[in-house]
């Protein structure tokens, strides 16, 4: 456990440097929800994105600046997606490219994330396999309507290979969740809707692995509170943080701080 | 007897997933009770409950996991409120969704404007890679739905509420238009009917006018068009398209664009909002979709006098 956990460690580090190194090209990117999500989105793929029985969506795709870095980290994208991020002719859109391996959706617009993971939890149930979807979206995200709809269908179909992941950092493009449009009891939502429920710290990996190794006969729901713009002083609880673009200077600095 | 289209659908849908185990039926609590599909294989049925978009992504993921499902439920509450799951996961993802709306056009008569969908041909030609059938009657209905399980491809196929009609013979298994017999090679008009009104209408004209040549489309996305496009503009002088779906966006609006030295007209409800109850046929009335009304249309089009604005 503790040798993963330093693993990871090391690798959501490079990420991290990564999607600096994105936010510093000509159009920037989602820095702040893309480091808030980074711990939870790593772990998910490293321990569990290399079994083709599984599926792990980045629901909250503004944030594919984290899930580009993640994919190259652990090996699965050839090309270093911060060389070509955003420019013409290149592959790593602004938004999640389902044309790139391992990202099964274009999850840009928000809200389709649930229920393409219940799509894929209950083809692993016909299957009879033991495939599992685990869907990453942010707290903002979840003020579109479509998230509770597919959310309550996947408790009244009892799809427990399903596992929703909030990314609760606090923010949204404008503003604050709470001052905008919060979500109150979230916990209690979910597990009114049927979900057995971890509340857990998003930057700790090893609460973040344990959580996704909740044996439960219900489908799982971890909210991980996190920090938008987490690693970057500057960037952390900046309500600037939620889109940026910096300087070559600047990136070189929060990626020396990183260590 | 003959079966409605969406009962020919449920029934023929049934029937395939004896064989084909990828099948699966998906409802948004439309279906109706005793679902033949249900009560032959519970374990792939799904009535999601009252989840339109949820449906639509859902099947994207049991795509992904190499089954074939089928979404059904009204037209107006997938085609618009999804929209956008459509787009992406149709259209820009060609996922191995089919969506089977019934409820197409006005047909579901005293339901009232929400429950009808002269919009939803429009919406579905703008985005890419999706096949778009409008099958008449049982028949027609079976093959494309029989056709859409051994394809790769996405498929919007609009049905209408219970009408039953006998389809037309189609000259081949695969022919995507059908044509009448009594063919005319120096048409002054061709009837180029979509969906299972008009084509009813465009029958029954044809007995009257047998110079007139009528051609029925049964899919009518952008690859269909073109494919037919040539016998489409062989087909008489002056095309007159009829179909229970708005001007803008319908089946005629796009064969004018694809064929702007031809002209093609299109005959479709009027412009108002079917605000009257009534049947089916009421409402058309209503909307002036009428062969009365297409016989004085007609007329003006042969006269050069057909305004802009007429009917509407």
């Amino acid at each position: 456990m503790l040798s993963t956990v330093n693993k990871l460690h090391e690798q959501t580090i490079q990420a991290r440097k990564l999607i600096i190194d994105m936010a510093a090209t000509e159009v920037g990117c989602h820095i702040g929800g893309s480091l808030s999500v980074i711990d939870v989105l790593l772990t998910s793929f490293a321990l569990y994105g290399n079994d083709e029985r599984n599926r792990i969506i980045l629901s909250k795709g503004h944030a594919a600046a984290a899930l580009y870095s993640t994919l190259y980290v652990l090996g699965w994208l050839q090309d270093n997606p911060a060389d070509s991020y955003g420019q013409k002719e290149s592959l790593f859109t602004g938004h999640p490219n389902y044309l790139l391996p391992h990202i099964p959706f274009a999850t840009g617009s928000l809200g389709h994330g649930p229920a393409y993971g219940a799509g894929w939890a209950l083809s692993q149930r016909l299957r009879g396999e033991q495939g599992r979807s685990i869907v990453i979206s942010g707290d903002g995200e979840l003020q579109e309507g479509s998230c509770w709809e597919a959310l309550q269908v996947i408790a009244a179909k009892q799809l427990h290979a399903y596992t929703q992941i909030v990314d609760y950092n606090g923010g949204q493009n404008d503003g604050l969740v709470q001052d905008i449009s919060p979500l109150p009891q979230l916990a209690d939502r979910f597990s009114s809707f049927g979900f057995e429920v971890r509340e857990i710290d998003g930057h700790d990996l090893q609460q973040i692995t344990a959580a996704l190794e909740v044996k439960t006969n219900r489908p799982l729901a971890i909210i991980a509170h996190t920090i938008k713009g987490k690693g970057i002083a500057a960037m952390e609880g900046n309500p600037a943080a939620h889109y940026a673009k910096i300087s070559r200077a600047q990136a070189c600095k929060w990626k020396e701080a990183l260590g | 007897m003959t079966l409605s289209g969406r009962d020919a659908y449920k029934d023929e849908l049934t029937r395939l997933a004896q064989t084909d185990t990828q099948i699966v039926a998906l409802e948004a609590d439309l279906g109706g009770k005793k679902h033949p599909f249900e009560q032959q294989f519970p374990d792939r049925f799904f009535n999601l409950g009252i989840a339109e978009m949820t449906a639509v992504d859902l099947s994207a993921g049991l795509a992904e996991g190499g089954f074939t499902p089928f979404f059904s439920t009204f037209a107006p509450f997938v085609a618009l409120r999804c929209a956008e799951h459509i787009k992406l996961a149709l259209g820009y993802m060609r996922k191995n969704i089919k969506i089977v709306s019934c409820y197409g056009g006005v047909s579901g008569g005293w339901f009232g404007t929400t429950h009808h969908a002269l919009e939803d041909i429009g919406v579905m030609q703008t985005f890419e890679n999706i096949r778009i059938a409008c099958p008449h009657g049982e028949e027609e209905t079976r093959r494309v739905i029989r056709e859409a399980a051994a394809s790769p491809e996405p498929y919007y196929i609009r049905l209408s509420r219970n009408d039953t009609f006998d389809s037309l013979p189609s000259l081949a298994e695969d022919d995507e238009l059908i044509v009448d017999r009594n063919w005319n090679e120096d048409a002054p008009i061709a009837l180029v009917s979509v969906g299972e009104q008009a084509t009813e209408m465009a029958i029954r004209i044809k007995r009257q006018q047998p110079e007139w040549n009528h051609v029925h489309l049964c899919y009518v996305d952008k690859q269909a068009l073109i494919t037919n496009l040539q016998r489409i503009e062989q087909s008489g002088q002056q095309i007159v398209v009829l179909e229970e779906h708005r001007r803008a966006g319908g089946v005629g609006s796009y064969l004018s664009l694809l064929l702007p030295h031809k002209q093609i007209y299109a005959f479709t409800p009027n412009e108002r909002w079917p605000k009257y109850g009534g049947s089916h046929q009421d409402v058309l009335d209503y909307l002036g979709f009428t062969e009365e009304r297409l016989y004085t249309f007609i007329h003006d089009i042969r006269k050069g006098s057909l305004l802009c604005s007429y009917p509407y």
